[in-house]
């Protein structure tokens, strides 16, 4: 157990080495750098020139990335070049507020996944079954940005029970304490919901196959054959083992709690890594972006780390 | 939407219904009424799409609602008007009462006024004024406004009130050079060593002086100003508060300046400006930018190397039709390479026709014949192809290729519409390395073409990206920068302007119109070309 670990966690970092690597060979070969966002018509070139001998982008890529990777391997990411602070200080104000909405996110597309396969499976192929799959189809074709802007025309604008965008009111950013917490609260609504409605219906999918299956195994026949309702065969016996393939993609998910969604943040205005990181690639903010990067790696490799761990524990067949 | 979304939105409304206690601010807290005239109080909600990445002017990269917040919190010695469109700015007292120059023109004093302070309480003194001078001019720091700065060798303090500018040469813009740049506390900032200040946030040691302050900054969220209770300029301003709210998506800010959640948003794009027409709440204030929008022709390429060619293609472009189709009367042709409000413009100048016949001649006098198999223009049996860039982001310029593309094809003259992620296409000017791009440049006030069309030096790099070359041009571009008397400078920019539009190194398509949305009960705004924000210190909360 401890070797798999050990040879598991190497192998991580090497993956995480191999990524940041290519997002800097990436990023250096794009075209434009940071100079570009000097693009007045009173700015002389020769500001460009200033600007890159500042930032060091006027040293051969080699010399940049091991000059990076030094810092890196010391824990230190270097500066913004965009916003003028520490990389990792940029990261820890977005981060949070990204694991706050899709972590909140998440859990409703868990839940929600698990409430509709429960409820297609009381009767399959009955109408209830039917009407659910639809819908669940629909939901997960539909691309997050257009339930996003669904929810905000129906809930924001023609019926205002929710805020539109950000995480506080202009109010809210003042207060403390309870008030603020709930201002919080009635803004994350929103951006929640359009989340969990679209990868509710991929689970609700995923689910009710795996618990058709567990459905028709001898073990459900035996239960229901002890005297166990239809209801405790499904919920109590069949359910939980259906849930094992649920593991892994909760684990594939982690890195979304990291990195965010674009398009959710962008819609709603929120202050997570998505906009953070999109900001970046655009100003070719090298730094911020390796950071993120990493980071977001980082969270691939622990996510299915956790993911194998947990199903050694929840599966006695599996073994490390 | 198609119907099938629509359940899934409405199965959400039952999946939410445990809202919490909902409850909608009112645009501002204003103070109780008084009887007449402006009130104290409130706060303006302004919508933007991008955080500023800075309140140092001197960080910055110009960006320019960056630098209206600035303007707001830092304080300049005079104030330039807007009357730019009758004879160069002139300037209205600020942090300076008034000034001088010296016999031969080469030193101008400023006398500052004596109660002026930082937001600490700390005098502001003939020795910030030098102190950011010095900031202006370091190499390390890089201010992309160095250059302005050319040809004043020293700022020299006299006593804590006078100060003096020392110039090397006597030109036209001596006055807006020493004045370009906020003022930024010696006392304060200068502890932080000039190598440092590239990688320092300066929100923690802010020290201001201006008539708002900053009070607090959620990166990507929201920026509130207060009223800077230790301002000395008249008059203070009425509003408590202005608020800038991050909101990244174009439509959502229409719809939320809509819903009252904000009260101004500004670079309201064409059509969102035609749907918040019909809003009884909101203001629209349309006024001249200075951003006007051309095709730029590489003039390296052999494709566009021929004057007579270029012409073709401007003569062959319906421009007015496409302005008007794209900006919906939010923008006026353009006809040459000084904006139609500016005092130098040259009124005499021609707007070329919309002339196909006229446009196949000059083509086929330069040796390009239609093809008889399918009527593509072709010499030596190369046909006439180019790809016509745009940024990735702008559907305005998207749909101006696309008709471009329309109307040139009956040239017989290929374009292919080519759309650039923005960093890349930027970088694209600076290699040299397209065809044609749809571009947009913002100009100053002042009116000076060297950067863009005066030939680009061997050695230095140019915003004359399109390597637009006339001698003559170069000959009276230099003379127009010596010339101190701007009636006789406008002679040389007529002349100017009139081979410019004759070489046709660009064709010049329009001046774009600003568009800004205000709720209708703020008073008193006068939003001008200067800025938005021009003079804010007066604007109030009507009932």
């Amino acid at each position: 157990m401890l070797r798999w670990l050990l040879r598991r966690i190497g192998a991580g970092l090497v993956m995480v080495w191999l990524v940041a690597t290519a997002t800097f060979a990436l990023v250096s070969a794009a075209p434009g750098d940071i100079t570009q966002r000097l693009n007045d018509v009173r700015t002389p070139p020769a500001a460009r020139e200033r600007w890159r001998r500042d930032f060091g982008l006027d040293r051969p890529w080699g010399v940049r990335y091991i000059s990076w990777l030094g810092d890196a391997v010391t824990g230190d990411l270097g500066y913004s070049w965009l916003h003028h602070r520490k990389v990792a200080g940029v990261l820890a104000q977005a981060i949070p507020n990204t694991i706050l909405l899709a972590g909140l996110g998440l859990l409703l597309e868990i839940a929600g996944g698990i409430t509709l396969a429960v409820v297609q499976l009381r009767r399959p192929h009955g109408k209830g079954d039917r009407a659910i799959t639809l819908l669940s189809l629909t939901a997960y074709a539909l691309p997050p940005f257009v339930v996003g802007l669904g929810l905000l025309y129906l809930l924001a604008f023609r019926f205002p029970l929710f805020p539109p965008s950000h995480m506080l009111s202009v109010a809210g950013e003042t207060q403390h304490g309870l008030p603020r917490l709930l201002d919080l609260l009635h803004h994350l609504v929103l951006p929640v919901v359009a989340i969990g409605i679209a990868g509710m219906g991929g689970v609700a999918r995923y689910l009710r196959g795996s618990l058709l299956d567990e459905k028709g195994q001898q073990y459900v026949l035996a239960a229901r054959a002890r005297g166990a309702s239809e209801r405790r065969a499904l919920i109590s016996h069949a359910l939980p083992n259906a849930l094992l393939p649920l593991i892994t993609m909760v684990g594939m998910s982690l890195p979304f709690l990291v990195s965010g969604s674009l398009v959710i943040e962008v819609v709603f205005s929120w202050p997570g890594m998505g906009q953070t990181m999109y900001d970046a690639a655009l100003a070719r903010d090298v730094p911020l972006l390796l950071g993120g990067t990493v980071l977001a790696t980082i969270a691939v490799v622990a996510g299915n780390l956790l993911a194998d761990l947990a199903y050694a524990i929840a599966d006695p067949r599996v073994r490390l | 939407m198609r119907p099938s979304s629509w359940l899934i939105v409405t199965a959400t409304v039952a999946l939410t219904a445990v809202a919490t206690g909902c409850r909608r601010e009112g645009p501002g807290v204003a103070a109780p009424a008084t009887a007449e005239g402006p009130r104290r109080g409130g706060q303006v909600i302004i919508g933007q799409p991008t955080d500023v990445s800075t309140l140092n002017e001197y960080q910055s990269a110009g960006d320019s609602t960056e630098y209206a917040i600035i303007d707001l919190m830092f304080p300049t010695l005079m104030v330039e008007q807007p009357d730019y469109q009758l004879h160069p700015p002139s300037f209205a007292p600020r942090l300076a009462t008034s000034w001088e120059f010296s016999q031969d023109n080469r030193i101008l004093t400023f006398h500052l006024r004596d109660d002026a302070v930082w937001t600490d309480g700390v005098p502001v003194t003939a020795e910030d004024v030098r102190f950011t001078f010095t900031v202006q001019k370091d190499r390390q720091i890089g201010s992309p406004g160095l250059e302005f700065k050319d040809f004043i060798s020293t700022v020299e303090v006299v006593d804590p009130h006078t100060v003096r500018f020392h110039f090397t040469r006597v030109y036209p813009y001596q006055l807006m050079d020493a004045n370009d740049g906020h003022i930024v506390p010696a006392h304060a900032w200068g502890k932080v060593p000039f190598d440092r200040w590239r990688t320092t946030d300066f929100e923690p040691i802010m020290v201001s002086s201006g008539p708002f302050r900053l009070a607090s900054h959620n990166p990507n969220q929201t920026l509130i100003l207060e009223r800077n209770p230790t301002y000395w300029g008249q008059p203070r301003p009425y509003l408590d508060r202005l608020v800038f709210r991050v909101v990244p998506e174009l439509s959502s800010l229409t719809n939320q300046l809509m819903a009252g959640e904000l009260d101004l948003i500004q670079g309201i794009p064409p059509r969102e400006a035609q749907r918040l027409r019909g809003d009884p709440d909101i203001e629209i204030v349309e006024f001249p930018s200075r951003k006007w929008g051309f095709v730029a022709w590489n003039n390296r390429d052999p494709l566009f190397a021929d004057r007579r060619v270029r012409r073709a293609l401007t003569l062959g472009i319906n421009r007015k039709a496409a302005v008007d189709a794209v900006y919906h009367g939010f923008a006026r042709p353009a006809v040459g390479p000084v904006l139609s409000s500016m005092w130098a413009f040259n009124r005499n100048l021609p707007q070329l026709p919309y002339d196909l016949a006229q446009a196949a001649g000059l083509l086929a006098e330069a040796g390009w014949r239609r093809r008889d198999s399918d009527g593509a223009l072709v010499r030596n049996g190369r046909p006439f192809v180019f790809d016509l860039a745009y940024p990735a982001t702008n559907t305005l310029r998207a749909e101006l290729a696309v008709l471009i593309q329309a109307d040139l094809a009956r040239l017989g003259i290929t374009v292919r519409p080519l759309q650039m992620e923005f960093t890349a296409f930027v970088a694209a000017t600076e290699t040299g390395e397209f065809d044609a791009l749809l571009w947009v440049w913002e100009e100053g006030t002042r009116v000076d073409l060297t950067g863009v069309w005066s030939s680009p030096s061997e050695t230095a790099g140019s915003n004359n990206f399109i390597a637009y070359s006339n001698p003559e041009v170069d000959r009276l571009i230099s003379a127009s920068r010596e010339e101190p008397d701007y009636t006789r400078s406008k002679v040389i920019f007529d002349r100017i302007q009139e081979i410019i539009v004759e070489d046709q190194p660009v064709t010049f398509l329009y001046e774009a119109n600003e568009i800004v949305g205000i709720n209708r009960r703020i008073r008193g705004a006068d939003i001008n070309a200067v800025g938005v924000y021009f003079n804010l210190e007066e604007w109030y909360w009507g009932q």
